[in-house]
């Protein structure tokens, strides 16, 4: 038999130093673990349809440096926090020194924070399913600490600019913490854009941690250009009666892959996952999302919709698992996927594993092209058919659309919509 | 419940010392599995050149193959150099001489399946006597299929008999390479049915392995291939409706169906074989590849199938719809109890256009046991206006148990249109408490409310196998509640 590709030992030397000591020993401690890590095959089952899409050049393991200017000088409507590639840039970033609510860059805190914070990281995450995880564990540079105290509430969403700039080849490990204390709230978007052309590698992972009735969303915009691979994770530890919101929104690319993970720890903890992807030309994008009902009595709804246009491929992977005595449990999965074109690909594997008798889980999943009924119906109304292909297609993703609480988040992502309706519905 | 099960567990184990210690050495082969083994085992059946052929290039590839882990079963690994490959059929002298000498326990669930006197006595290994030889039972059935011009007969038979049709279409749908277990089959299988429908012709009869004696003993590995050509029909069934007792840990069977243009092929399942006792030890490995190609035209291939019984169940019966307007359809219920697991689903790969697929799966999970339902539903480029519609559903009793489901879906066109959906509940407390309070004890209660989860797929079984599945459920089911 062939042996699985490795991992090539040039991603295994991570570059800047100005991390906490104990954060530094964390890194090369997960580096250590690293070697010899296979890369995902066909034959890797959560890389099924994806593996084909990973390409890793060595000269991709370098550390983009953090040192160029900010591109886009992004007007957020509340606090603002910019990273260029990995590594948190305070002139550009805007927030402020709220009682309760602590926001700081992984290279501030002192040893023995340092210390705290490398005990936390990683913990939310089942690495066996976001093998990636690990790699961003052992390349690091920098990333976002967010402490809020209990009951301490953020009024205005805070912005986390996650900017690739790829003047040359290179990679980008961006991570942020979050952890929030009994009973606040918090509303956090990431949105990742890129600049440059030469090929790029961004390889992120995002924590929360809920204390007892905390209320976190979450955006998640995934703008990146045409030269970017990206890898990222979310991992979600909700205990009583949190709950969590997800909104992500991902436009394919060269290899987008998202792993979600939520775990409900506490009874009566909620979450809701909602996502949307779409993909033109050869592009690609995966979202895997797990949900571990652990607790009673939680509740779980998860909605996502992908649209495929040209050649381009999309992949949902959604797992709801129902631990033993997590009776009276509530788990809702959706997924619909449109095809607007033959060359387009879409897979889907919406899982569910239950090991509960008392609990009420359901998921649907469907495949198909725009109604033709519905096409016939806008067109013999006077609608030209480019116009009823546009409408019908923003109809299927416009109710999660609709559901993003950040106004500025939902106009950027109209935008980026209006440019794909352009260029993939031609005059008639 | 435990001293019965003692009594099977007791019977089960002389059964096999009986066996072993009466049976002649040149009849059974030592354990162990090489290319010797296999020469000898084709030399017994006096197999022509290309047959050994064909099995050498399936063991040469199983060798290369490991044997796959992802499948959502845990069991100890089968040592293949302990399993003998070949065992002749027990002499009629080393089997029970009458029902007197079976165990009662056995009795009594045929009584309860309802299963007809003689019958009994055949299930049970009883040495079949004159009225019932196997040669005139399956003559009898022989002659009104002969003049229909169907074969019906053992593969071995059909290797010597037929060996065109068998070189023609033998390993077309599952190549001897398909997956591990597939590969070893082809490389030992032992015996198997061959069924031959010509074209234009609807076979008068359902088919069954029952009908043929020699089936009712047949190995680990069997082999099936029905080739229905243009136009024809048949219906078949397989397995057994009462509990076989079978001393055998692992079963690879293939089973191959092609279906030509405008052919039907109805395949309906019941699977019980040996479940294993209630703190999980003993019971059947099932490993089988099941597999039927749409090549023609407006072809329909339909699998049914009741599982209740095999500790371990991997089985995946699939369509490769090819032919343009071809339609299959899956309809399944799999029970499991104690400490059973049942990895089971189907495939449904649309080539051709306008091909259209059902798959209805029903999963019960009872006891400690793990039932999960691992579906593919893939549309290729070429499936023009291709339609699928899954739903599969998922009851639990008890909250030890297990369900699951893994569903693949894959799209290449556009046209094509695919629903799926799945729910998991369990025996409401106020459905029990309807029927209770109308007097129905618990027991009988959840086999009626199970019955009524079921009925999609039991009225697309034959209407004596329907009848006799609800029962098999029921007997199953025994000792779930309360």
């Amino acid at each position: 038999m062939k042996s699985a590709p490795m991992l090539s030992s040039a991603f295994l030397h991570p570059a800047g130093q100005s991390l906490p000591q104990p954060l530094l020993a964390l890194r090369k401690d997960r580096a250590s673990a690293l070697v010899d890590m296979p890369l995902p095959t066909r034959k890797t089952e959560n890389w099924k349809y994806s593996s084909k899409y990973l390409k890793l050049a060595d000269d991709m393991a370098i550390s983009l440096p953090a040192d160029g200017t900010v591109g886009s000088s992004l007007a957020v409507p509340g606090y603002k926090v910019v990273f260029l590639n990995g590594v948190m840039i305070p002139e550009a970033s805007e927030y402020p020194d709220l009682d309760g609510i602590l926001i700081q860059s992984f290279s501030d805190l002192d040893d023995e924070q340092g210390q705290a914070l490398a005990e936390q990281l990683g913990r939310t995450l089942n690495h066996d399913q976001a093998q990636f995880a690990r790699l961003n564990g052992a390349r690091f540079e920098d990333g976002l600490l967010v402490r809020l105290k209990p009951g301490a509430v953020l009024d205005q969403p805070l912005f986390v600019i996650h900017e690739t700039t790829a003047d040359a080849s290179g990679s980008a490990y961006p991570r942020i913490l979050v952890e929030a204390g009994a009973n606040s709230q918090m509303t956090l978007v990431e949105e990742y854009i890129s600049q440059g052309e030469s090929a790029a590698f961004t390889n992120t992972v995002t924590e929360f941690t809920l204390a007892e009735g905390a209320n976190i969303t979450n955006i998640r915009l995934n703008m990146e250009g045409e030269n970017v691979q990206h890898i990222g994770a979310t991992g979600v530890v909700q205990q009583r009666s949190s709950r969590f919101e997800s909104h992500c929104v991902g436009f394919g690319g060269p290899l987008r892959r998202h792993d979600l993970q939520v775990r409900l720890e506490g009874e009566g903890a909620e979450c809701k996952l909602n996502g949307v992807v779409v993909t033109q030309g050869k592009q690609h994008y995966d979202n895997h999302t797990c949900i571990e009902h652990i607790a009673a009595h939680c509740n779980s709804e998860e909605t996502y919709r992908n649209i495929a246009a040209d050649q381009s491929h999309a992949v949902f992977n959604g797992r709801i698992h129902i631990h033993q005595d997590a009776q009276q449990s509530n788990a809702n999965m959706n997924n619909k996927n449109l095809l607007l074109s033959n060359g387009a690909e879409i897979d889907t594997k919406p899982e569910l594993e239950i090991y509960a008798d008392d609990v009420k889980c359901a998921h649907g999943a469907t495949i198909g092209q725009l109604d033709e009924t519905s096409l016939f119906y806008l067109v013999s109304r006077g609608i030209d058919r480019r116009q009823a292909n546009v409408l019908l297609t923003m109809a299927f993703i416009n109710e999660l659309m609709q559901q993003i609480p950040v106004e500025a988040v939902r106009e950027t992502a109209q935008t980026r919509l209006n440019e794909f309706f352009e260029q993939t519905f031609q005059e008639a | 419940m435990a001293t019965t099960d003692n009594e099977v567990k007791e019977l089960i184990k002389r059964e096999y010392e009986h066996g072993f210690v009466t049976e002649i050495e040149s009849e059974t082969f030592e354990p162990g599995l090489n290319e010797d083994v296999i020469a000898r085992l084709s030399a017994i059946k006096k197999e022509p050149e290309w047959m050994l052929e064909w099995r050498l290039k399936a063991y040469r590839r199983w060798l290369e193959m490991d044997e796959p882990d992802w499948a959502h079963v845990g069991y100890p690994k089968v040592d293949y150099n302990s399993i003998s490959y070949y065992s002749a059929p027990k002499r009629k002298e080393d089997m029970p001489q009458s029902l007197d000498e079976v165990d009662p326990e056995l009795l009594k669930t045929y009584e309860k399946l309802g299963i007809p006197l003689h019958e009994r006595e055949k299930l049970a290994g009883v040495a079949v006597d004159a009225v019932f030889d196997s040669v005139s039972v399956a003559t009898t059935f022989k002659e009104p299929l002969a003049k229909a011009g169907v074969i019906f007969c053992s593969i071995s038979e059909a290797v010597h008999d037929y060996p065109e049709l068998v070189k023609k279409y033998l390993g077309t749908v599952v190549p001897q390479g398909d997956n591990f277990f597939a590969a070893l089959n082809s490389a030992v299988f032992s015996d198997g049915t061959f069924v031959y429908i010509p074209k234009g012709v609807r076979c008068p009869m359902e088919l069954s392995t029952y009908f043929r004696i020699n089936a009712a003993n047949t190995g680990q590995f069997e082999r099936t291939l029905i080739i229905a050509e243009e136009g024809s029909y048949v219906s078949y069934l397989e397995g057994c409706t009462a509990p076989m007792r079978d001393e055998n840990q692992l079963h690879a069977a293939v089973v191959e169906l092609v279906a030509l243009d405008d052919a039907q092929i109805k395949y309906s399942t019941v699977q019980n074989w040996y479940p294993g006792d209630e703190e999980g030890k003993g019971g059947i490995y099932n490993f089988v590849t099941k597999r039927g190609a749409c090549i023609g035209k407006n072809s329909k291939i339909s699998w049914t199938q009741v599982e209740t019984g095999s500790a371990v169940t991997w089985k995946y019966p699939s369509c490769v719809l090819r032919g343009d307007n071809s339609v299959g359809e899956f309809y399944s219920v799999a029970l499991t109890h104690n400490f059973q697991q049942a990895d089971t689903g189907t495939k449904m790969i649309h080539l051709g256009k306008n091909t259209t697929s059902t798959i209805i799966s029903k999963g019960i999970s009872a006891g400690k046991s793990s039932n999960a339902y691992r579906g593919l539903v893939k549309f290729g480029p070429g499936a023009e206006g291709a339609r699928n519609f899954t739903q599969c559903d998922s009851l639990l009793i008890g909250d030890r148990c297990g369900a699951h489901t893994f569903p693949y879906i894959e799209s290449k066109n556009k046209s094509a249109i695919v629903e799926h959906e799945a729910t998991t509940s369990k025996v409401s407390d106020e459905q029990m408490f309807l029927c209770r309070q109308r007097g129905i004890d618990p027991e009988q209660a959840v086999s009626m409310i199970v019955n009524g989860f079921c009925k999609e797929v039991f009225k697309e079984l034959p209407m004596e196998f329907a009848v006799e599945a609800g029962k098999l459920l029921e007997v199953s089911l025994e000792g779930s509640v309360g």
